[in-house]
């Protein structure tokens, strides 16, 4: 009997341990899930509450704050900063020469740019093409192809290039076109991922200039 | 009889804690990844082992697939700026590839722009590839460089990876 009771409790001692060890391993495992979570965290898109419904219009959790802030180059080389277009609304427009949905919208944008232009209005486009910094000649290359972009559509915007350097504050960019929609105070009041329509394109534009809410 | 009773009491309580353990190497992370990331455009599919005779071409069908709702530029898109959709084998893998057979792009255009013609590729489709083996077994990691787009928007370009298991005999 003694030895039954002795062997009971050196069962029920390994078990024990073995509940222990399984549920330590279980809360390692969820807190390195959540740490691994909150390091590779972005902005995520969500559909915009109270819009037409369409699975097309997002506006992603950079809204109603600050635009990041950025300084890249144009395709001529010259330094443009988002600073430095306070107190104009803005379409910063992230776009890239393999995008066929980006190269039916740039019109639409090209014709909004100088329909509000006189208001204050202004277009940043990005480029998310490629650029190897380490080959001058693949780079040359690469603004080459951008530049040709530009002139083909007729763009007067400017045109940036590097996407990719600032692609995280906006939310990593894994779907082009996406275009944010700042306001006069550089607070971003709406979002587009993908394709919508001009109209749609507008109506975010008034709303960045404050004609409509 | 008592004995009998309590040996099954601990063999069923060892059940439950042994599941509870095993339960527990489950990775986590599976679920936290799949909300995080988006899966690829485009998946191999097969072979994953082929027998060729070592030193000699020899032409193997690598089948792929494109999730729904996507297209990739077909091998040759109609315009300049549109990246192709292009087969490789690294070189020092064992294996060399002499040549590569696309099929046809399809005809495609975006719902908003109906007169512009894309070459695309949809669904499952298969490149043919000329390759040439050194003798022995070379685990080849051959990659597919592509840039997919639904109607409405476009990926980044990416390139995925082939494991195939090449046997030159």
């Amino acid at each position: 009997m003694k030895r039954n009771t002795l062997v009971i409790t050196a069962v029920l001692f390994i078990l024990a341990a073995f509940a222990w060890a399984g549920w330590a391993n279980w809360e390692y495992r969820k807190q390195a899930a959540e740490r691994l979570l909150a390091s590779t965290a972005h902005a995520e898109l969500v559909p915009a509450a109270g819009d037409s419904g369409s699975p097309l219009q997002f506006l992603p959790a950079l809204l109603g704050k600050p635009a990041p802030a950025f300084t890249l180059e144009d395709v001529s080389g010259k330094k443009v900063s988002l600073a430095s277009y306070k107190g104009k609304a803005l379409v910063i427009n992230f776009w890239a020469t393999w995008c066929a949905p980006c190269k039916l919208e740039t019109p639409w944008l090209v014709e909004l740019r100088n329909k509000y232009a006189a208001q204050g209005f202004e277009v940043l486009g990005v480029s998310a093409d490629d650029i190897d910094r380490g080959d001058p000649q693949k780079l040359s290359d690469e603004k080459r192809a951008i530049a040709r972009f530009v002139q083909q559509m007729h763009i007067p915007y400017p045109v940036l290039i590097d996407a990719d350097s600032i692609s995280r504050p906006y939310g990593g960019l894994d779907d082009l076109p996406t275009s944010f929609f700042v306001d006069r105070d550089g607070t971003v009041i709406s979002a587009q991922v993908g394709l919508t329509s001009k109209d749609e394109t507008e109506r975010n534009i008034k709303k960045a200039l404050g004609i409509v809410k | 009889m008592i004995a009998g009773k309590t040996v099954i009491r601990i063999a069923l309580a060892s059940t439950l804690t042994f599941s509870f353990a095993a339960q527990a190497q489950r990775p986590l992370l599976d679920s936290a990844s799949h909300s995080a990331a988006k899966p690829a455009a485009v998946a191999y599919l097969y072979p994953e082992q082929i027998t060729v005779p070592a030193g000699k071409p020899a032409t193997i069908a690598l089948h792929f697939r494109i999730a729904p709702g996507l297209h990739i530029n077909s091998h040759t898109p109609r315009e300049d700026e549109l990246i192709p959709t292009v087969f490789s084998i690294p070189e020092g893998s064992g294996v060399r590839l002499e040549g590569a057979v696309y099929p046809p792009g399809a005809d495609f255009t975006l719902p908003l722009d109906p007169r512009t013609k894309l070459s695309v590729y949809t669904g499952e489709f298969i490149i043919q590839a000329r390759i040439v083996a050194a003798s022995g077994e070379h685990l080849v990691e051959a990659r597919l460089h592509y840039q997919a787009c639904d109607n409405n928007e476009c990926m980044p370009p990416k390139t995925i990876t082939a494991a195939i298991d090449v046997i030159g005999k």
